[in-house]
């Protein structure tokens, strides 16, 4: 990472991320055995896009478990009251402050950026566009497809199965690695997701978080709160000198001071500690004005 | 958007959020996600 975008405490950040991806995923034991944990923690959401096939994983995924909570028996859809309930209850407390602090892909991603590459991207022409596509993933393949195959009699997980690069980073590679039954059975799908994983990866060395500004549906459903969850983002025009040190250090690639209740703020902190005046800061609290 | 419209809003949203968990915990949603959780999501790791 070039000197102009390095911020002070990032570690900080790093080691929260770290620490939240071995409190959603303590049973490590199960990486060896290739088996899943089963115990009745399962059935509580976690708040990060955390496959509940990771092997560890002692939480449900909040967009897997929305998907399959759309059945409520053969032919009959449900509407998923009790994971909407988690995701309102999450989305109000911290917002996509989540995206930026908890979020095991969203963690991956920051430490793919962080390898040095010949050209790195902060944003580009007509990037702001691509920003929307993550809504028509939430609305075609988290609900409107999985809630087709709800009507027809078989519930698809639509977005698990074509998209989600967190499935296959925790869960397709570990347990095929140490199944080999379940390895026998890989096939076109696997390998296009392990494709989806790898583009992102490069995607992750050139811009900061791809998956987060363009597809992932769950900082899709965040960011519609982020302008009154309690975790927020203050910005405090009078000390402003205009330096522009916190467009150049933001991740998502937005202007912290003209954007700082935008939807594809992520409430990581970089702009705040990058601030030479003390012009940003995070807070958790209802927002003043 | 004003102070007071805010706190409204968050205030319903986050009534309607409880009252969602409690009526999925009430009408047995709990269930169809941990059945889905304990079990290989065969889709998730793209063998599905």
């Amino acid at each position: 990472m070039d000197k102009a975008k390095r911020v002070k405490g990032e570690w900080k950040r790093l080691t929260v991320q770290a620490a939240a991806f071995l409190l959603m995923n303590p049973k490590l034991h199960h990486f060896f055995f290739g088996t899943i944990e089963q115990g009745k923690t399962k059935s509580v959401c976690v708040p990060g896009l955390n496959c509940y096939s990771c092997p560890a994983a002692i939480g449900a995924c909040p967009i897997g478990s929305l998907q399959a909570s759309m059945s409520g028996g053969y032919k009959k859809p449900a509407f998923p009251f009790y994971v909407l309930g988690f995701l309102l209850l999450f989305g109000l407390t911290f917002g996509r402050w989540i995206c930026g602090w908890l979020c095991p892909f969203g963690w991956v991603q920051d430490l793919v950026y962080r390898i040095p590459f010949f050209k790195k991207f902060r944003t580009f022409r007509f990037e702001r566009y691509l920003r929307y596509l993550k809504y028509a993933v939430l609305g075609i393949l988290v609900i409107g497809l999985p809630l087709l195959s709800a009507f027809s009699g078989v519930l698809v997980p639509w977005f698990c199965k074509l998209l989600c690069p967190s499935g296959t980073l925790f869960g397709g590679i570990p347990l095929t690695l140490a199944d080999s039954k379940l390895a026998a059975q890989t096939g076109f799908l696997f390998w296009w997701k392990i494709g989806v994983l790898l583009a992102l990866f490069l995607l992750s060395l050139l811009i900061s978080r791809p998956f987060c500004r363009y597809l992932c549906p769950l900082g899709a459903i965040y960011g519609l709160f982020n302008r009154i969850a309690l975790v927020h983002l203050d910005y405090a025009p009078k000390q402003c000198v205009t330096c522009g040190k916190c467009e150049t250090v933001c991740p998502m690639g937005i202007n912290p001071k003209t954007q700082f209740r935008s939807a594809e703020c992520i409430r990581c902190g970089r702009c705040a500690r990058a601030c030479p005046t003390d012009a940003l800061h995070v807070r958790f609290g209802l927002r003043g004005k | 958007m004003k102070r007071t419209v805010r706190i409204c809003i968050f205030s319903v949203l986050f009534a309607l959020g409880t009252a969602f968990l409690l009526y999925g915990i009430f009408s047995n949603q709990v269930s169809s996600v941990l059945i889905k959780a304990t079990h290989i999501c065969l889709e998730c790791i793209g063998i599905g």
